[in-house]
């Protein structure tokens, strides 16, 4: 047996050791997680090199239900002293914790194939001189375009290796890698400034090209320089990639079973139901190879599943994890976390006809919207948000970059008004991240 | 704790590091989750780490590890040299740092009543109380109730290579409740938020009428409410949206690491008048019990008020060791770590602009058509663009001089400068209750922030129609 397979079962090992004690101490449900993660990290500040860091580290966590009660400890380290109190606490708090009759049950074992592609030997052999020199290409590549570029960022990688087990008989072993490159650009001409910024991000090293986001980076500080303020009026919104990405993950967030059961979410009642344009199907795959938030399991041990939550306009789906799923009497769709939330995994909407280019030569008047966040209030579904990064559109072209304007309407009247997505599309790993267009939005400008 | 960080510190100056410093961290804390009449969620945690700096050459090292054996310890201090050396010719912008003073220090600031000396089910009996007089008068229109409580101590010894041996102690206390009322039709939101240095007497000192009823009073007015028009206002700030005004516009610009990287408006403006004359603006670390404060930063600097805007002027920046030495300033103690995992980066602290001579009714007077904004939530910044958003949980029209309408959801978008510039009143009264945690670089750290009511020619608002 090699070092990194004992390491493994060592992980098992302890929490199916908290778990006996667990259950000594009272618990009747219970399940931990236990693993270890290193990584590295390289800062960029004024186009150079700021600092190299790393950390490694271990840690636990436990779950516990006694009468349907929860109690939850964590832990840094693998002190047995330290475990052993996180398991008292985590029992204690459980017993102290009301009853609660809508808990059924956690997971029992289901077995499932494993997701190829999320761990990278080569991510987690590179040493920091490999990751200095990512971030170092991305510095000299921004010199070569914009001698007198900001540059600011992070490129960075995380191992992590670890252990799921519980009362149930679940008993899992994960283990993944990561590496991503954040990376913000600032240009100034005189008194204007055009900032933007770009990402790159990948469990496989192969999936990712992390030393050329600086180029993307400037190319979009480039185009926002020069920004003008614009007249009020309703126009069109077309959000491109990254701006219709957010937009999506809201609507996922509202669709989280426990947010309808508690009935504190904007889609209360709206299971069944018409709530955006019939061109808006969003898949949730929790199980696309070399996929971002992709695994087996979810963190309480459920298969994790392809999951259409919103199909041509209809909710059909909500996300569970097994709490929800107890409650209402349904299976859990494997979205749960090890703390007791719900969390989407890869979204990937469906594409339409035309593309992006030909979405926004059909606009009058609109925004393009580059980046940004609109975020709904959970509860009422109200927006008014910032156009953060966006750009003016007159008579199918794009204009100028906007200043100083804001946009205004309900979740729930936005969406209808949504009549088209692209058939293009960017994609990171296991994400699709279509443009969206909404007619007829209430834009307010200072001109 | 001190032994262990004193000897990383000797062994990073035999092993050539120009500057070293130690910080050993033991967090731990419990939390309470409340919701619907039960107590739903209870939850511990602890942790324990170090975190190695060191200054080699041109460049910054940091490595950090979950243990305080000594032979982890050592590793931390092999790994940091060896990062800062990897790294020695590609930095543009040399390290520096200023002259530490070797503090030797010891601060506790712990709770009246610590986590402990309060049982679990003392503290859910409360939780229970404030949200069942919050339902109670939301007569049955209360769909969710939501009320956590959390609590926790961080113990931190700090050493470095010029000879500061500083150990803290603070605890500090956070209590929330969000009330969702419904009319059948519309959901709604109101909530209300606490945070202290300290501990249990938090729930102590805060009474049913100014947590659970007032959430519910504000998430039945806001089902009364109107939505918020769209277009450019006079606008009133109530002192937590002035909190947001200082904390997101101006603060995060004054940091002196965003300064000195070229990314903040105010970079090369020091001396310069860029706020209206009625505008004094300061971070201050040692106010007693306010969430943001604390002795000593994450360097072992004493904590104080630092003044940034005084009667308009620009006057000074936030500065850590390392902004300190390159601005030839004074450091002010504004360097944070959020753990034993992060290496000390600029932060604020408690953030206010002060008390001014305008009643709340004269500001109204001069206003014919604007908004009122209150129940001050969130914000974000972009300090390179130079442009911050807030975001208002109520709000209220303000016809000719008088308060009109409630208005729901409302957010505002500005550029910085010009709204400092634009501010025509500031009030004669004073709050700050903008507890939370300000979120850079990946980082958390605990601040507040607040001010009297201002008022601000010329905003634009974010709402849902044309007015």
């Amino acid at each position: 047996m090699t070092a990194k397979a004992k390491a493994k079962k060592s992980y098992l090992d302890i929490c199916q050791r908290c778990i006996k004690k667990a259950v000594r101490l009272g618990a009747e449900w219970c399940d931990v997680s236990a693993g270890a993660g290193r990584d590295i990290s390289v800062t960029i500040e004024k186009t150079g090199i700021k600092t190299a860091d790393a950390g490694q580290g271990e840690d636990l966590a436990i779950r516990v239900f006694v009468r349907g009660g929860m109690g939850y400890a964590s832990v840094s380290g693998r002190e047995r002293r330290d475990i052993d109190e996180a398991v008292e606490r985590a029992v204690a708090l459980a017993k102290e914790a009301t009853p609660d009759p809508d808990f059924k049950r956690l997971p029992s074992p289901q077995p499932a194939p494993q997701v190829e592609g999320l761990f990278d030997d080569r991510i987690a052999g590179m040493s920091v001189e490999d990751v200095v020199r990512i971030a170092v290409s991305n510095i000299e590549a921004a010199k070569a375009m914009e001698p007198e570029v900001n540059l600011s960022g992070h490129v960075g990688l995380t191992v992590g290796e670890g252990a799921l087990a519980s009362s149930t008989g679940v008993a899992l072993e994960v283990r993944g890698t990561e590496i991503d490159a954040n990376i913000e650009a600032l240009l100034k001409r005189g008194d204007d400034k055009g900032y933007f910024y770009d990402f790159d991000f990948g469990r496989n090293l192969a999936d990712t090209a992390p030393e050329k986001v600086s180029e993307s980076a400037i190319l979009g500080a480039r185009r926002f320089l020069g920004a003008r303020r614009i007249h009020s009026g309703r126009m069109t919104l077309v959000l491109g990639p990254l701006a219709a990405y957010g937009l999506l993950g809201g609507i996922v967030g509202a669709a989280n079973a426990e947010s309808i059961q508690r009935g504190r979410s904007y889609l209360c009642n709206k299971l069944g139901e018409r709530i955006a344009g019939e061109h808006l199907t969003i898949v949730d795959d929790g199980l696309v190879p070399r996929g971002a938030r992709s695994g087996a399991h979810d963190g309480e041990g459920t298969r994790r599943r392809r999951l259409v939550i919103v199909d041509r306009g209809r909710l059909v789906s909500l996300l569970h994890n097994s709490y929800t799923a107890g409650k209402a009497g349904a299976e859990s769709t494997g979205h749960g976390t090890h703390g007791g939330g719900i969390s989407p995994t890869n979204l990937r909407p469906a594409l339409g006809t035309k593309t992006a280019a030909e979405l926004i030569r059909e606009v009058k008047e609109g925004i393009y919207l580059e980046s940004g966040e609109i975020r709904p209030d959970p509860a009422s579904g109200d927006v008014s948000a910032s156009i953060d990064f966006g750009f003016y559109v007159k008579d199918g072209q794009i204009q100028f970059p906007v200043e100083s304007a804001m946009l205004g309407g309900t979740i729930l009247e936005l969406l209808p008004r949504l009549d088209a997505v692209s058939s293009d599309a960017r994609e990171e790993p296991g994400i699709l991240m279509p443009t969206l267009r909404i007619q007829d939005v209430q834009i307010a400008g200072t001109e | 704790m001190e032994a262990l960080a004193q000897h990383i510190c000797d062994m990073a100056k035999r092993r050539g590091a120009a500057f070293a410093d130690v910080r050993i961290m033991h967090r731990r804390g419990e939390s309470i989750l409340v919701q619907d009449g039960r107590a739903d969620k209870l939850s511990a945690h602890t942790d324990r780490g170090i975190g190695v700096r060191v200054l080699v050459g041109r460049c910054w090292g940091f490595a950090s590890a979950d243990s305080l054996q000594k032979r982890r310890a050592e590793q931390c201090l092999s790994d940091a040299l060896a990062l800062a050396r990897a790294s020695q010719e590609f930095v543009s912008d040399p390290a520096m740092i200023a002259a530490a003073q070797g503090v030797r220090a010891e601060d506790r600031r712990t709770a009246e009543i610590p986590s402990a000396a309060m049982p679990v089910h003392e503290k859910i009996a409360r939780l229970l109380e404030y949200e069942r007089a919050g339902r109670a008068a939301g007569n049955d229109a209360i769909v969710n109730s939501i009320v956590s409580y959390s609590d926790g101590e961080r113990e931190e010894v700090l050493a470095n290579t010029a000879g500061a041996l500083v150990k803290t102690t603070v605890g500090r206390a956070v209590l929330t409740c969000v009330m969702v009322a419904s009319d059948g039709k519309l959901l709604q939101r109101g909530m209300e938020h606490r945070g202290i240095v300290g501990g249990a007497e938090l729930l102590r000192r805060t009474s049913v009428e100014e947590l659970g009823l007032s959430a519910t009073r504000k998430a039945l007015a806001m089902l009364k409410a109107r939505p918020a028009p769209a277009g450019r206002f006079t606008v009133i700030f109530h002192p937590s949206i002035t909190g947001l005004l200082v904390h997101e516009a101006l603060g995060h610009n004054a940091e002196a690491d965003a300064v000195w990287a070229g990314q903040s408006l105010l970079e090369g403006r020091l001396g310069e008048t860029l706020a209206a004359p009625c505008v004094s603006i300061y971070d201050d670390s040692v106010l007693a019990g306010e969430f943001g404060s604390y002795a000593y930063d994450s360097e072992g600097t004493p904590g104080r008020r630092r003044t940034i805007i005084e009667k308009g002027k620009l006057v000074g920046f936030l500065h850590s060791l390392e902004t300190a030495a390159k601005f030839g300033a004074e450091p002010t103690g504004s360097a944070r770590a959020d753990s034993y995992e992060s290496r000390p980066i600029v932060r604020m602290s408690n953030t206010f602009m002060a008390r001014g001579t305008v009643p709340f009714d004269q500001m109204l007077r001069g206003i014919d058509r604007g908004i009122y904004l209150m129940d001050g939530h969130w914000g974000y910044v972009f300090v390179q663009k130079g442009q911050f958003i807030c975001h208002a949980g109520q709000a209220r029209m303000i016809d000719s001089g008088k308060l009109g309408e409630p208005l729901r959801d409302v957010s505002i978008s500005s550029m910085t400068l010009d709204t400092l510039k634009k501010i025509d009143a500031v009030g004669d009264d004073f709050e700050m209750k903008m507890p939370g945690m300000c979120g850079k670089e990946g980082q958390s750290a605990p601040t507040d922030a607040g001010g009297p009511h201002v008022r601000v020619a010329d905003v634009v608002v974010g709402g849902q129609h044309c007015d």
